[in-house]
């Protein structure tokens, strides 16, 4: 083998041919002149150590994939309703419920009176809000919801507040639907209520490793539970329905943890109100399908403006059937807390009774539910991903991670997500009032911002586009403002200290970033001239070692100004030291500085200020490379044995002006370079 | 008597490809990947860099040209595309045809496979050239010469 080269025979002498080795091959592929891309071999880590977690990522996240494999992950209509409509359709689990703990105090008569009335307001609000964000879906294919419309139509702060709305809202989304998903768990298993955390745990780990592992996995993953519920909910609404026109259907006798009945308060606009607001809970997650539709497959706009719909006439159908169900049977909920079956569970065994449908439902309901906190895990790292981007957060965020996943936003959302819960101990209760704010003020901006559009863009059919989103607007402004208030006690008020919070926090990342930026940025007419600065070199030594003569030969190379520094508190060690040093590194000057206070960074800091003022005035000044010698420790655990004073003296030296910080690293491998040549035998003939 | 082939016996276990940077080699090597799946066969690509007399034969040319290394990076690219392992080898040789034969009896390759483009000039041709018919007269295995199809081009443009 000759320079990668190996000649080979051939039948004839004149057909002799030469092999060339390609040492590239293995980790890169040339795609045009001077420009390769890399394989997956190149990202292999090297050491054992990083090979086997390497190898258990994979095991865990399944193989990284490639960029251009990305557009194999874009999800069909069928997959996509599943994944980001598992939200919208969960919430109708827990809507009902919530229209009924609040109608309850005003007696059973009360709750059972106007709960189908309240429920029919909220599905009207819902066809006007999918209809408006249908509207969104084809005027933006690219996404980003509420956050972008908002911030191209309005101004960019309004695009923040939006944002920070969603963000909260896809938290809550997660915590929310695991609480609630563990509710419907208890109504088969009521043992499960003291296991509520390690479940809630449990769960936002598999769905956290579930979107690590990509897109398109987690649509397999989730599709099935997703339409089992949507069957067997619309079962269940047939069946109660036909039991009602059939005249079967009767009031049961409350379970034992009933909300026990009784008028505490008068049935009032107020508590109409506030069960409205309760209830438009079941709104949330509307709009994740148009935060998502580049993960559509082509036509992206067209598939997602029809999933939407889609979305919103199911939802529709099984929140309305399971009210008028629960009022059928004059079904009352469980104290909250208390570990009792929920109003879906009751609904349910009105249909299936004790069958195994019912215990199939409970399992598909508390399995949406678990997956609906997906819809969140798909949209929340997307919105951080086009908010990194922007500059409005740290850009770990638009990193993707081996999967195509933006791991950051995903392992964000999981962390939050399970500290809430376990904050508000897993009660979907306690935690609902915080939800719907968020919601609401997404809902009322993209609108606003969509009436912008049309009124700018004035595209065909303009008007009764923007007469569309200006309803939709009004009417979930109005929603808001009875939302906040009558929520604001329970909780509500957190999220209207949060949004600022979290709005000034986006402002001053961006702020960070502009200021980062302008002071590394390049003059257009700017053009790089050859170096005309003096340049020295400063080696500090803790004595006279193999790593240290390596660094003596990397500044040799950088200038012919090369210096030595010992820092000592001992004299007689420094002595012992020149004395070796001028002996056995002769050219190089030796500075020894004693420290008597065993200092070591102040000393050389200050000796380097002493050479800058040092310097002629008339001259520029000069750039001083500071070559650290290192030692390369083979083990992780050696690491904390050595260079712990290097590392100090980088920290420092990194912020100083005109001074470069070189790191000389010295691996065993190379200590055959200062062995001394074999001495050849001699016989001595004595 | 006349032998009647096995219709079951694997096309080939190991074939070697011929590949030149040209517009056939995407079409062989699909081809080959394609039919190497149906029989788990191994393929090894060869691109053969022809070195003038006026050079000696080791001369330090294939490796610094990113070109040849780009032919074989573009043949693993398909080969990748198709889900199927390809090993590349990058020869340096006064004659192609002489290399490849070599490389194919070295390697115990059972197929040869090369492509004939068409060249649109003058009115459309395929141009032989040397390396086939000597590959075809001296090839121990099996070859497999792909014809690119021909393509109508209008007289008047």
């Amino acid at each position: 083998m000759i320079g990668g080269r190996r000649p080979l025979p051939g039948r004839k002498l004149a057909d002799r041919r030469v092999r060339v080795e390609r040492p590239h091959s293995p980790y890169f592929r040339y795609t045009g002149p001077g420009q390769m891309v890399a394989k997956q071999a190149a990202s292999v880590p090297l050491t054992p150590a990083g090979r086997l977690v390497f190898r258990a990522r994979s095991l865990v996240f399944g193989r990284p994939l490639a960029s251009e494999e990305e557009i194999g992950e874009r999800l069909a209509k069928k997959k996509a309703l599943a994944i980001f409509s598992s939200d919208a359709i969960s919430s109708s689990a827990y809507a009902t419920e919530e229209i009924l703990r609040v109608l309850i105090v005003a007696g059973a008569a009360g709750a059972l009176a106007y709960s189908i009335g309240v429920s029919i307001a909220i599905a009207l609000l819902l066809t006007i809000v999918s209809f408006s964000y249908r509207q969104v879906c084809r005027a933006y294919p690219n996404g980003g919801g509420a956050y972008i419309v908002a911030r191209q139509n309005l101004a960019p702060i309004f695009g923040l507040i939006a944002a920070a709305a969603l963000l909260i809202d896809y938290v809550m989304t997660v915590a929310v639907s695991t609480a609630s998903a563990i509710q419907q768990i208890q109504s088969i298993l009521p043992a499960a209520f003291d296991y509520r955390i390690e479940i809630a745990f449990v769960s936002i780990s598999l769905i956290t490793i579930g979107n690590l592992r990509g897109l398109r996995e987690s649509g397999n993953i989730f599709a099935v539970p997703t339409y089992l519920f949507v069957g067997l909910a619309l079962l269940i609404v047939v069946g109660g329905v036909f039991r009602i026109v059939s005249g079967t259907a009767h009031a049961l006798p409350p379970q034992p943890d009933a909300v026990p009945l009784g008028a505490t308060e008068q049935l009032s606009i107020f508590l109409l109100l506030k069960a409205f607001a309760g209830g438009s809970v079941a709104l949330t997650g509307v709009e994740a399908i148009a935060n998502g539709v580049p993960a559509f497959k082509k036509p992206e706009a067209k598939n997602a403006a029809n999933t939407m719909i889609t979305m919103a006439f199911l939802l529709g159908i099984i929140f309305i059937g399971i009210t008028i169900v629960a009022r059928a049977f004059a079904i009352v909920p469980s104290v909250d807390n208390s570990g009792g079956p929920t109003v879906v569970a009751l609904v349910a065994g009105t249909v299936f009774g004790a069958s195994p449908l019912f215990y199939l439902f409970q399992i598909a309901t508390a399995l949406i539910l678990f997956l609906a906190a997906n819809t969140s895990f798909n949209a929340f790292p997307r919105l951080a991903a086009i908010l990194a981007a922007d500059g409005y957060m740290p850009r770990q965020f638009s990193f993707r991670g081996d999967r195509l996943a933006y791991s950051w936003g995903i392992v964000l959302l999981a962390a939050i997500a399970f500290g809430l819960l376990v904050l508000f101990n897993g009660d979907t209760h306690a935690l609902i009032p915080l939800y719907s704010v968020g919601v609401f003020v997404c809902f009322t901006l993209s609108q606003s911002g969509m009436v912008k559009h049309w009124f700018t863009t004035r595209e065909p059919g303009w008007w009764w586009r923007a007469v569309v989103n200006a309803f939709g607007c009004v009417l979930t402004f109005v929603v808001l403002i009875i939302v906040t208030s009558v929520k604001f006690q329970n909780g509500a008020y957190l999220v209207i200290i949060l949004i600022p919070v979290l709005v000034a926090m986006m402002l001053f990342i961006q702020r960070q970033y502009g200021a980062a930026q302008r002071q590394l940025a390049i003059r257009p007419d700017y053009i790089l001239r050859p170096p005309h600065r003096e340049e020295r070199v400063v080696i500090p030594i803790p004595g006279l070692t193999r790593a240290v003569i390596q660094a003596v030969n990397v500044g040799r190379s950088i200038s012919e100004d090369v210096r030595a520094v010992y820092i000592s508190e001992d004299p007689d060690a420094a002595l012992a030291v020149r004395a070796q040093w001028e002996r056995q590194v002769p050219g190089v000057p030796l500075v020894v500085v004693e420290s008597p206070y065993r200092a070591l960074v102040g000393p050389l800091l200050a000796y380097l200020d002493v050479l800058d003022r040092a310097w002629p005035p008339d001259k520029p000044e000069p750039i001083t490379f500071v070559v650290v010698p290192e030692y390369v420790a083979r083990h992780w655990w050696e690491r904390i044995l050595y260079n712990q004073s290097s590392k100090r003296l980088r920290a420092v030296l990194v912020g100083r002006p005109h001074t470069v910080v070189v790191s000389s690293p010295y691996r065993r491998e190379e200590e055959s370079r200062f062995d001394p040549p074999p001495v050849p035998e001699t016989t001595s003939q004595s | 008597m006349t032998a009647v082939p096995d219709v079951h016996q694997p096309p080939f276990k190991r074939a070697v490809l011929a590949v030149n940077g040209g517009s056939s080699d995407a079409r062989i090597v699909r081809l080959a990947c394609q039919a190497a799946k149906l029989s788990k066969a191994q393929l090894v690509a060869v691109h053969v860099v022809e070195i003038d007399w006026s050079l000696p034969l080791e001369a330090d040319v294939a490796s610094r040209s990113e070109d040849a290394q780009r032919v074989l990076d573009a043949v693993e690219g398909i080969a990748e595309s198709e889900h199927q392992e390809i090993e590349t080898v990058l020869l340096q040789a006064r004659d192609v045809g002489a290399a490849l034969v070599d490389e194919s009896s070295e390697r115990a390759a059972d197929m040869l496979i090369l492509g004939l483009p068409y060249r649109k000039r003058f009115g459309g041709d395929f141009a032989i050239g040397s390396t086939i018919p000597y590959v075809l007269s001296n090839a121990p295995c099996a070859v497999w010469v792909v014809r690119e199809p021909i393509v109508e081009i209008s007289r008047g443009s």
